[in-house]
């Protein structure tokens, strides 16, 4: 595993064991609902079951179409937001 | 997506699969402990990669973790013919036949109450940090029936205590007792009209009515102690959960109130001859700190006292604060050559010293300002400003912080990284006037900054400083981090 990789797989691990990965969770999902990301995604998911058709659609395919679509769609904010705690989070914890 | 389920699965359910996938659950889909989630950290990565990322799913048949994105998982399906997988990130049971997630009534059960279980423990934390969540308003005023301001206070904080909030919206008791005579039940009531979304004064005389049935020492239109209201609500609350079945057992009690308030008070007394320790330990409701200007002396601040910022309280020059009261609590004590212990270990009445400290603390913390003195020769309030933080760290006044204080000398252990002991102020109960004639109100938090003052009737925005820069008589804090056990 490259470099980067294993910092990001020691900053996981650091997370979820202090349950701030949960915590980061929880708050990430009320801050998408809040500002109305959430009703966005669900729109798009309607749009491609129409497309592909109820009986034939599958989970992957929602996956695949909807994934670019969402990340792209995250407003700068709440990325920011997100960033800032997760730094603050690693200051405190630094080993 | 068939809403019928998969035959698939058939061949999973057997033996003992239900226990078995809800330890998979707890495990590494929504861990809710601390030891389960050190275990997922370690140990959810792909077996194939060493990713944590790419939609990692979990084997049901064996213990297998891969990718799902990279197709690790699926090639482990085909080789074992394991054809279940479960979703770490979402719960979802992925069939390798039917290509798809499928969605097995039994199964979806057990995932829906594990969820559930990590669900309101993390979201207890989480309240306090969004500013606006989708909450139904719940602020109402209460109409005084005479004096009875001291119970209007007691009402909003626990209204507004969230674990106790989600036990009566949920509708968890049922009740046995015959009359309508039952407090569980009224306070059910109240919750159901305080989030009933009107916004109109409600008026409590059929709670008023219940408190001077149960508790004779509060009843009439006199002003009572909100502090002793406060006691006695929970006492017959706690009396009354289990309709009154498990009468004198304190110990083995399970009721809601003491899952919330109950907390543990340990008692050292150290003999000061052969230094043998004997311990007890209490339970309590509540914590009440003297304060200075009583009659019992206030212990002096420590040399460091002025730079006590463990709690970010503000201190105006030389003013007290919480954090010096509750170090006072636990300060060790010299009972005097009048007051001799019988030793244990010395087999005979020997002096020593008794120190206070918290070996258990509860999810709602309440402090009592001990501000109305009853002595023998005088009665008086005590309007010594104290002022108190919105964010608390009981960490050094817990039993196991006890070994780095020496006696008398205050060491600063701040544990970063113990977010066990840290708690946030959601309830201020004031008292205005004298001791003869006064009024009661109180501050409630709604949300992370939102504050409001509950005048009676009258509901007011207030801001934090109103609130940190109040007397302060009862104030109630809640555990910033939930475990769920």
């Amino acid at each position: 595993m490259s470099k980067d990789s294993r910092m990001r797989a020691t900053i996981n691990q650091k997370l979820t064991e202090m349950g701030e990965r949960d915590r980061l969770k929880e708050l990430l999902r009320a801050k998408l609902t809040e500002c109305g990301w959430k009703d966005q995604m669900k729109a798009h998911c309607k749009e491609v079951i129409k497309e592909k058709g109820l009986e034939h659609v599958t989970v992957e395919d929602l996956v695949v179409e909807i994934t670019p679509k969402g990340r792209a769609l995250v407003p700068d904010s709440v990325k920011k937001e997100l960033l800032h705690r997760i730094r603050a989070f690693l200051s405190q914890h630094a080993t | 997506m068939s809403p019928a389920g998969c035959s698939h699965v058939n061949g999973y359910k057997v033996d003992n699969w239900k226990q078995n996938l809800r330890v998979i659950y707890q495990c590494f889909v929504w861990s809710g402990s601390a030891e389960t989630r050190r275990r997922k950290a370690k140990s959810c990565i792909c077996h194939m990669c060493g990713a944590h990322l790419n939609r990692l799913h979990s084997c049901l048949y064996c213990v297998f973790f891969g990718c799902f994105t990279k197709k690790h998982i699926h090639e482990h399906a085909k080789n074992k013919r394991h054809n279940l997988a479960i979703d770490l990130l979402y719960g979802g049971i992925y069939c390798f036949v039917c290509q798809d997630y499928i969605y097995d009534k039994d199964m979806e059960q057990i995932a829906k109450e594990e969820q559930r279980k990590i669900r309101s423990a993390v979201l207890i934390q989480v309240t306090y940090t969004c500013s606006r969540v989708n909450q139904t308003p719940c602020l109402r005023g209460l109409i005084n029936l005479g004096n009875t301001c001291f119970m209007n206070c007691i009402v909003q904080a626990l209204t507004h205590t969230p674990l106790l909030r989600d036990f009566f919206l949920s509708d968890r008791h049922k009740c046995e007792m015959q009359s309508n005579s039952c407090l569980v039940c009224e306070m059910s009531q109240l919750f159901q009209e305080f989030y009933s979304g009107h916004r109109s004064p409600h008026i409590p005389f059929r709670l008023l009515h219940l408190v001077w049935t149960h508790a004779r020492h509060l009843a009439g239109y006199e002003q009572q102690d909100a502090h002793e209201f406060l006691i006695a609500a929970l006492d017959v609350l706690h009396r009354h959960y289990d309709n009154g079945k498990k009468a004198n057992n304190p110990n083995h009690c399970n009721c809601i109130i003491d899952q919330i308030f109950t907390g543990g008070l340990q008692s050292d007394v150290t003999c000061q001859v052969c230094h043998g320790v004997s311990t007890t330990i209490d339970p309590f409701w509540d914590i009440s700190l003297d304060l200075p200007g009583s009659s019992t002396p206030f212990w002096p601040l420590s040399p460091g006292g002025d730079g006590s910022t463990v709690n970010g309280e503000s201190h105006l020059s030389g003013s007290t604060t919480l954090t010096d009261c509750l170090r006072r609590f636990t300060r060790p004590e010299h009972l005097g050559s009048s007051a001799k212990i019988k030793c244990g270990g010395c087999h005979s009445y020997q002096e020593s010293t008794k120190q206070l400290t918290m070996k258990k603390l509860p999810i709602v913390a309440c402090f009592h300002l001990k501000r109305f003195e009853h002595s023998a020769k005088l009665r008086r309030k005590i309007t010594t400003y104290v002022s108190f933080p919105l964010e608390l760290d009981m960490t050094p006044f817990m039993a196991s912080s006890k070994e780095s204080r020496m006696n008398g000398q205050y060491q600063q252990t701040v544990d970063v990284l113990n977010n066990d002991n840290k708690y946030s102020l959601f309830a201020v109960v004031n008292h205005q006037g004298t001791l003869e004639s006064g009024h009661y109100t109180s501050f409630i938090r709604q949300h992370k900054d939102q504050w409001f003052k509950c005048d009676d009737a009258i509901i007011t925005k207030a801001s934090i400083k109103d609130v940190l820069d109040s007397e302060g008589y009862l104030l109630f804090y809640h555990k910033q981090f939930l475990e769920y056990e």
